[in-house]
């Protein structure tokens, strides 16, 4: 485990590296403390230019958004009643009374210490285990990497918030976007309609900027509200929080596991992970803790997972190259793009890059404690901007961006065709991030679907004749069958 | 019904038309490219058919969900007061990115900013400021720091590039 940080070392130690980091922090905590927005957006809008960077430092700018912005939603959320982030949702049950009993400094302390322990415990856990789990499925075959990649999608779209149904046709329709462009194996185009634009297939970005800035942009215009101003409580510089948080020092390291686990299961998520860090966490505290009011313990218990849970996404992206959430789909995405084939190849091939992100991860968390802590008082500022300065910027950084990957106008087209698409989507209740990983995982599965068909001497029997691949393909026909019950069975009269 | 999952049935409809463009591409281009039958390796429609016919089975489900008021929560149009705002939006965003190969980056952009700004509720001066100032920022971060050539429109005019 340690000769890959050994190997990546070199390749993170540098002065770009390390400055990126630092603006990827800071960027991603201020992303994250702005309502509506978020890691997922921080990584969109920044993805265009780490194309225009070395391998490692893009990779470091994007990991320090994805762990800035997972902790940056907590800030909102103790201040203003608001969680930035989806992530931060449970951090207001405690975190804002904290802030009504005049202890706002603390929480926020409390929320990035935590937030940044959490995730170290997190990226110990990354670096052991995802080695293991990439050197086993090296074994894999054809058959495997496809029943593989068939279970990653169908548990990000099942898992995935709204009906298990929709984010499966999420999924499906991610998948139908890559088969777009020119087949690998006969070198015809397919589904290109004639143009030559579309011969590579829709660009990735233009889709995941189109889906999810763009798309959100137009549901920020309709909520109005683009001049209000919050009032926020004037906040000062202070460390005492590092002393706090060794108080609960147990419920830290389990809250952290529990997220890393629950991360590492594409789709759970880090707001489910922190509602059952909460919830253990409430169950196990003392009643005089007073949960529910003001305890410190909450805040630690649900940072800590959520930011655990980043950790814990990043080992089936980087070990096996199934994206535990839609943020991390796009950072595989972005290390498909920059050249790099994350799963067990990574770590045979590139170890060095392997152990560069590693550390990256780990540099990340530690510059969140500081830089998170001595902003403070910028966050506050932040969250006053009001949103009609925000949105053109964010529709200015979403077209030049994707512009700017191939000095295409037409991938502009496609960000905003996809942008409407998204819109209609989120209205229906659909989950945008099965689309995004079908895109991912959908070269994946047809290339090692048809190859293992060719190995094959009696056609799809290949897939249950194996072991491995047998196991993986009775999960997803569990899982099947549980959607299939869920979806017939009778709904419960409503209570009276 | 119609009204009251009016954005579900629009992805319906969407998600519904998919597949049978698949099989149309299959049957008609793919096919007269030689690509659409013989063996896993020569036979590039497939894997889209497969993926295909679980799709119109799982239109076909929520087909049934929704004439069924099966579904958690119905998706009406809600306008909000800012509803025509957001589609006066839409458009400037569409008007901009067709305009931007035109004008270029240097005459779209700051109209563009300036313009959402105002419908944002921004004072003229401010807006006309801010837009000035977002422009020149984001020239400077792609052209000065990155190399991108942004659009240079019919007047070829560029400042950091």
């Amino acid at each position: 485990m340690l000769d890959l940080l050994f190997q990546g070392a070199p390749l993170y130690f540098s002065f770009l590296s390390i400055l990126l980091t630092l603006l990827g922090i800071v960027g991603g905590l201020v992303i994250g403390v702005l309502p509506g927005l978020g890691p997922l957006m921080g990584i969109v809008l920044l993805l265009p230019v780490a194309f225009h960077l070395p391998p490692i430092p893009a990779m470091a700018m994007l990991i320090a958004i994805y762990v800035g912005g997972s902790a940056g939603g907590s800030i909102s959320a103790i201040l203003l009643r608001i969680p930035g982030t989806p992530l931060a949702a449970a951090t207001l049950l405690d975190g804002y009374p904290m802030a009504q009993k005049g202890r706002s400094q603390d929480a926020i302390g409390l929320s990035i210490t935590a937030s940044s322990l959490g995730g170290l415990i997190a990226g110990v856990v990354l670096i052991f285990f995802s080695p293991m789990l990439a050197e086993f499925a090296l074994r894999f075959a054809p058959p495997e990497y496809a029943a593989m990649a068939m279970l990653g999608l169908l548990t990000i779209a099942i898992v995935s918030e709204g009906s298990a149904i929709k984010g499966m046709i999420a999924g499906g329709f991610g998948l139908l976007i890559a088969s777009i462009g020119t087949d690998e194996f006969t070198n015809a185009y397919r589904y290109t309609f004639g143009n030559i634009n579309l011969s590579s297939g829709p660009n990735l970005v233009a889709v995941v900027v189109g889906l999810f800035a763009l798309s959100e942009l137009f549901v920020q215009i309709e909520s109005g509200n683009f001049l209000a101003r919050p009032q926020i409580q004037k906040l000062r510089i202070s460390f005492h929080a590092l002393r706090l948080v060794l108080r609960h020092r147990g419920n830290l390291l389990r809250s952290a596991l529990i997220g890393t686990g629950l991360g590492a299961i594409p789709g759970a998520g880090g707001d489910v992970s922190a509602f059952v860090s909460y919830a253990v966490a409430k169950r196990m505290a003392r009643e005089e803790e007073g949960y529910g009011q003001g305890a410190e313990g909450g805040v630690v218990a649900t940072e800590a997972a959520n930011n655990g849970c980043c950790g814990g996404a990043l080992i089936p992206t980087l070990s096996l190259g199934i994206p535990g959430d839609a943020s991390t789909a796009v950072l595989l995405g972005a290390l498909f793009l920059l050249g790099f084939f994350p799963g067990p190849d990574l770590f045979a091939q590139n170890a060095d890059v392997a152990g560069g992100i590693f550390i990256a991860y780990l540099a990340s968390n530690v510059v969140l404690v500081v830089l998170g802590i001595l902003l403070v008082p910028f966050f506050g500022m932040v969250l006053k901007v009001p949103k009609a300065w925000l949105l053109p910027a964010v529709l200015l950084l979403s077209t030049m961006g994707t512009y700017a990957l191939q000095n295409s106008l037409f991938d502009l087209g496609v960000m905003f065709f996809f942008g409407v698409v998204g819109y209609v989507l989120r209205r229906a209740s659909y989950p945008l991030a099965p689309i995004i990983i079908g895109m991912i995982l959908g070269p994946v599965l047809e290339n090692n679907f048809r190859r293992a068909l060719l190995l094959s001497r009696d056609g799809p029997m290949i897939f249950i004749e194996r072991p491995v691949s047998a196991t993986i393909l009775a999960i997803v026909a569990l899982m099947l069958a549980y959607v299939v019950y869920t979806t017939i069975r009778p709904r419960r009269a409503p209570a009276p | 019904m119609l009204r009251k999952y009016a954005y579900d049935w629009a992805a319906w409809l969407f998600f519904a038309a998919l597949p049978l463009l698949v099989f149309q591409q299959n049957a008609g281009p793919l096919a007269e490219q030689g690509a659409a039958s013989g063996g896993p390796m020569a036979n590039a429609a497939i894997y889209p058919a497969i993926i295909a016919w679980v799709m119109v089975g799982l239109a076909a489900v929520n087909l049934l969900r929704i004439l069924g008021g099966r579904l958690a929560q119905g998706s009406a149009p809600e306008p909000t007061p800012t509803t025509r705002l957001a589609l006066w939006a839409t458009l400037l965003v569409l008007v901009y990115l067709l305009a931007l190969p035109w004008l270029g980056y240097y005459l779209s952009t700051p109209l563009m900013l300036a313009i959402f700004f105002v419908l944002l509720g921004l004072r003229l001066p401010l807006a006309a400021a801010g837009a000035l100032a977002m422009t020149m920022v984001v020239a400077a971060v792609f052209e000065g720091l990155l190399n991108v050539v942004l659009p240079l429109g019919i007047f070829k005019f560029t400042l950091f590039g």
